[in-house]
């Protein structure tokens, strides 16, 4: 059984450590690229939105390396994401791969029959897994708050990109739960001795919207890079492990947290309408509030819940008091377009800065409740 | 003086309209529906971003109405049935109208979420209820009796038999309105073909049908389509052809839409897909209609 599975930004890291410690073989598609949304695009119905036809040429590329098996989530609506495994499972068969495909749904039941399927030598090291996945997750999430962080200070912005992805790869390459906090300790520190350039103080801008385009680089245009090498701090309201955490593990942090988004959004979107659209519309009320210079909001093309969200999210942007910018994506999305609206963007807010429309309370340490969007440096998860 | 409610002639109102207005006037109220979409109307809800044509113009037919009316009805329909959704946009449409118009008048926007069991149909009715000053059990009653009078019970129809007989599937907010479908059903007619809709399908069998499917197809109004579309397929003889007839940018049935186009590969009936937006030009749509409806009878045995 040869393991594959869809990406999300890094969090093939995490699933293939898993996997690896459950004693399968993990096959992970190579990194999203342009390829890889041709293939997907290809062969996927014309309005399906970008994760839908992406992930299929995930599974497209993994079958034809070699994976015998597809491991992927299923899910109980409004958002298309719970549809998507039953309809990619008809598309690859007509396209005649042989296969077999884990859909975990969620509920325990299925959880409990993929982790019996993946665990054929018996349950024994399914905690020691899962403990190391976890550890991993959070490292991953450590070090992309510090590249965020860094990037947008330091005299040159490549040697923070580089310092993260020797990170990623020792996270990758760590046995154990403490080597993989090690790793991430380790960029924390090795950042810290970059020298520092002398560009103005960076602009604050929030990242909101769907998690697929938020986290995954190769279908974004690299949105949290380049936005770092403009000078701007990125704050993403999605990590991996929120998602983990909100969704599968249901922790009581978690859980807070979105509560407090949601209370944010009542007053502009009064129901849950699926994927992340209420919590885009939440972050952007909290955000203009907490000292933000601005917000980007990032979505797939036809994505439903996302383009709720930014049909309301001119309101709060009004009544908040911070500049919000909507990107939708497909695979029709060019690099430079994009380029060129993130330009204009951070213009506007360097202008609106400079003239001081946000007043003068401008103090993170004060302003911004930690636990809610990831501010640094004293942030204690790092 | 009795207020008017305002019921915008879009989405689901092709479904539960008749109910809705024979319940406001029970309750004292003055129902008022936007009359018949025009170009016009789908031009003032243009101002909607992203969405698909008949969110479009549900958000004209509201602003049609927006300054005739004392309240307006845009009731909020999570899920009509357990482990069913709505479309998210259904379940948003309060608060794009709230964002999009401020200053419209008041809102009579009930949650109806029947995931977990009837107590929110009936706390929406009483609401509705309460906001026009009637009391609960005054209101229940309006709404059960409502009911009844516009409940239509199924009876199988039958057509001409000697004609090509094609299903058209599409959700009855695009079927039923003229602008919106550009009256499909009636060109097809006119074509020489018997058109097949959802509403000559027994509700069971097409409940039936789509429990057939691999999974749950967790938008109901798209459940219900499939299963018609299944019910089709199924029977002996299957249709000559079918017709899929969708918006632009519709989620849901960018993914039924390919299930459907599959099974009915499956059974060799050729599928013709057309998908709507406000661009789509008329004569583009006959040349498509007249190519499917030709290529029919070349294909019978």
């Amino acid at each position: 059984m040869i393991v594959t599975f869809p990406h999300m930004g890094t969090l093939h890291i995490v699933l293939k450590a898993l996997l690896t410690a459950l004693g399968v073989r993990a096959a992970p598609p190579p990194p999203v690229s342009k390829t890889t949304l041709e293939i997907g695009a290809r062969y996927s119905p014309e309005t399906a939105c970008l994760p839908f036809k992406t992930t299929l040429g995930n599974f497209i590329q993994a079958l034809g390396a070699g994976a015998d098996t597809i491991l992927t989530c299923g899910g109980e609506g409004p958002c298309r994401l719970g549809y998507y495994a039953t309809v990619q499972r008809d598309i690859l068969r007509d396209l005649g791969y042989k296969f077999a495909m884990i859909v975990i749904e969620p509920d325990i039941a299925s959880v409990w029959q993929a982790l019996r399927r993946l665990t054929p030598g018996g349950l024994r090291p399914v905690w020691p897994a899962f403990r190391l996945a976890g550890a991993k997750l959070r490292a991953l999430d450590a070090i992309e708050q510090t590249a965020c962080r860094a990037r947008p200070r330091a005299a040159v912005t490549a040697a923070v990109d580089a310092a993260r992805l020797s990170a990623l790869a020792a996270v990758d390459a760590a046995a154990t739960p403490a080597a993989a906090a090690g790793a991430a300790a380790a960029l924390l520190r090795r950042l810290e001795t970059l020298p520092v350039g002398d560009g103005p103080e960076p602009l604050r801008v929030g990242l909101v919207g769907e998690i697929y385009v938020m986290l995954e680089c190769g279908v974004n245009g690299d949105l949290v890079r380049r936005l770092g090498q403009m000078g701007v701090e990125v704050h993403p309201t999605m990590l991996l492990g929120d998602y983990v955490g909100a969704h599968i593990l249901r922790d009581r942090a978690a859980l807070r947290r979105s509560a407090a988004v949601v209370a944010a959004a009542a007053p502009f979107l009064g129901h849950y309408v699926g994927g992340h659209g209420i919590k885009s519309v939440g972050h952007t009320a909290a955000m203009g509030q907490t000292g933000f210079d601005g917000i980007i909001h990032v979505f797939p093309f036809t994505c439903m819940p996302e383009v709720i969200a930014k049909n309301i999210l001119p309101g709060v942007s009004e009544k908040a008091g911070i500049p919000v910018l909507s990107l939708a994506f497909d695979e029709q999305t060019g690099e430079a377009g994009t380029v060129t609206r993130l330009e204009a963007f951070v213009d506007l807010l360097r202008y609106r800065s400079r003239k001081g429309f946000l007043q003068a309370s401008k103090n993170p340490a004060k302003n911004c409740e930690c636990d809610q969007y990831h501010c640094w440096p004293s942030c204690p998860r790092i | 003086m009795p207020p008017t409610v305002g019921i915008p002639r879009g989405l689901l109102y092709h479904y539960y309209g008749d109910i809705w207005s024979a319940f406001f006037r029970r309750l004292g109220a003055i129902p008022a529906v936007s009359p018949e979409t025009t170009r016009a109307v789908i031009e003032a809800g243009n101002c909607i971003d992203e969405v698909c044509l008949p969110v479009k113009a549900f958000f004209g037919h509201a602003r049609a109405l927006a300054d005739k009316v004392d309240l307006l009805f845009l009731p909020r329909v999570v899920s009509v049935a357990a482990g069913h959704y709505s479309c998210p946009k259904i379940i948003g449409l309060p608060d794009i109208m709230r964002a999009a118009f401020p200053g419209g008048p008041p809102l009579i926007a009930p949650t109806v979420d029947l995931r977990t069991g009837r107590g929110s149909l009936l706390r929406a009715i009483t609401g509705v209820g309460g906001t026009l000053g009637r009391s609960p059990l005054y209101s229940l009653y309006a709404w059960q009796r409502a009911w009844r009078e516009c409940r239509r019970p199924y009876t199988a129809a039958v057509g001409a038999a000697d004609l090509p007989r094609v299903a058209l599937v599409g959700h009855p907010y695009i079927l039923r309105d003229r602008q919106i479908s550009m009256d499909v059903t009636g060109k097809l007619a006119a074509m020489g073909v018997d058109v097949l809709t959802a509403d000559r399908v027994d509700p069971r069998a097409a409940d039936q049908a789509a429990a057939a499917l691999p999974k749950n197809i967790f938008w109901h109004y798209c459940r219900r389509l499939a299963g018609a579309a299944l019910a089709f397929l199924g029977a002996s003889p299957p249709p000559a052809g079918m017709i899929f007839l969708t918006s632009f940018a519709c989620g849901p049935d960018s993914l039924v839409g390919e299930q459907l186009r599959r099974q009915a590969g499956h059974r060799g009936v050729p599928f013709l897909l057309l998908a709507l937006d406000e661009h789509t030009a008329e004569a583009g749509l006959v040349t498509r209609l007249e190519a499917f409806t030709d290529m029919l009878p070349r294909r019978r045995p």
